[in-house]
């Protein structure tokens, strides 16, 4: 489970297939990180009419609770490849700036494949 | 690390957040869901709402932070002095690691 940039999305999905990784599932998210938003840098790119800021609702625009559109990207993978997949995410998306992401490791107990209801545990 | 999902009332949204982050809890994911509960749905009338919109709002947390942060959404996200259905649901689930992107480190 990935947190990562919008303009990160297709260096990201190079990056995976390239090692063999194909598959994720991907939406849109609204967040915020440890660090307050910097108003400052937001205002330039709000002036120049880059539509950033659409997503956010009403409420969520107030100053205190400012979020930052990102992109949420789900990938199972068997356990002896997740350090591969997060050194290939991490080299994708590093700028070296607060707000590159984050990613979490999360347990998957089993799967099944809905075409042919084929079960496959993961432990 | 656990990670929390919050199921919650769009409109107490701006509410929960700003009081985590009162209480030192900036980190947050929000994403807009569509879904129902036990009760299935609402029934208004003669409109049957099958699936009602929800936010989610998703925070991974050290594990002796976690019932802070359930305590004040389910603080602040409840509606009415006891609570109504509809109100949403919290679930937990173990988060086996994390990284940083910026700077490659592990940990929180």
């Amino acid at each position: 489970m990935a947190f990562i940039r919008l303009n990160k999305i297709k260096p990201t999905k190079d990056a995976l297939a390239d090692v063999g990784f194909p598959y994720y599932t991907c939406r849109k998210c609204l967040g915020r990180g440890k660090k307050p938003v910097d108003q400052s840098s937001l205002r330039p790119v709000c002036e120049t009419g880059t539509d950033i800021l659409s997503y956010s609702t009403p409420d969520s625009s107030l100053e205190l609770t400012r979020l930052i559109p990102k992109r949420f990207f789900t990938l199972i993978v068997e356990d002896e490849d997740v350090q591969l997949v997060v050194d290939t995410i991490i080299a994708a998306n590093k700028t070296g700036n607060p707000g590159d992401g984050k990613i979490f490791i999360l347990p998957i107990l089993e799967s099944y494949r809905v075409r042919n209801g084929v079960r496959q545990t993961h432990q | 690390m656990l990670l929390i999902r919050a199921i919650i009332r769009p409109e107490k949204v701006s509410l929960v957040l700003s009081e985590l982050l009162a209480a030192g809890f900036p980190a947050c994911t929000k994403m807009d869901v569509f879904g129902r509960g036990r009760q299935k749905g609402v029934r208004v009338g003669d409109v049957y709402y099958d699936e009602i919109p929800k936010e989610m709002l998703l925070y991974v947390v050290n594990d002796e932070d976690k019932d802070t942060v359930v305590r004040i959404i389910m603080k602040n996200a409840r509606t009415g002095e006891n609570g109504n259905f509809g109100d949403g649901r919290i679930f937990t689930s173990p988060v086996e690691d994390a990284y940083t992107i910026s700077t490659g480190s592990r940990g929180l």
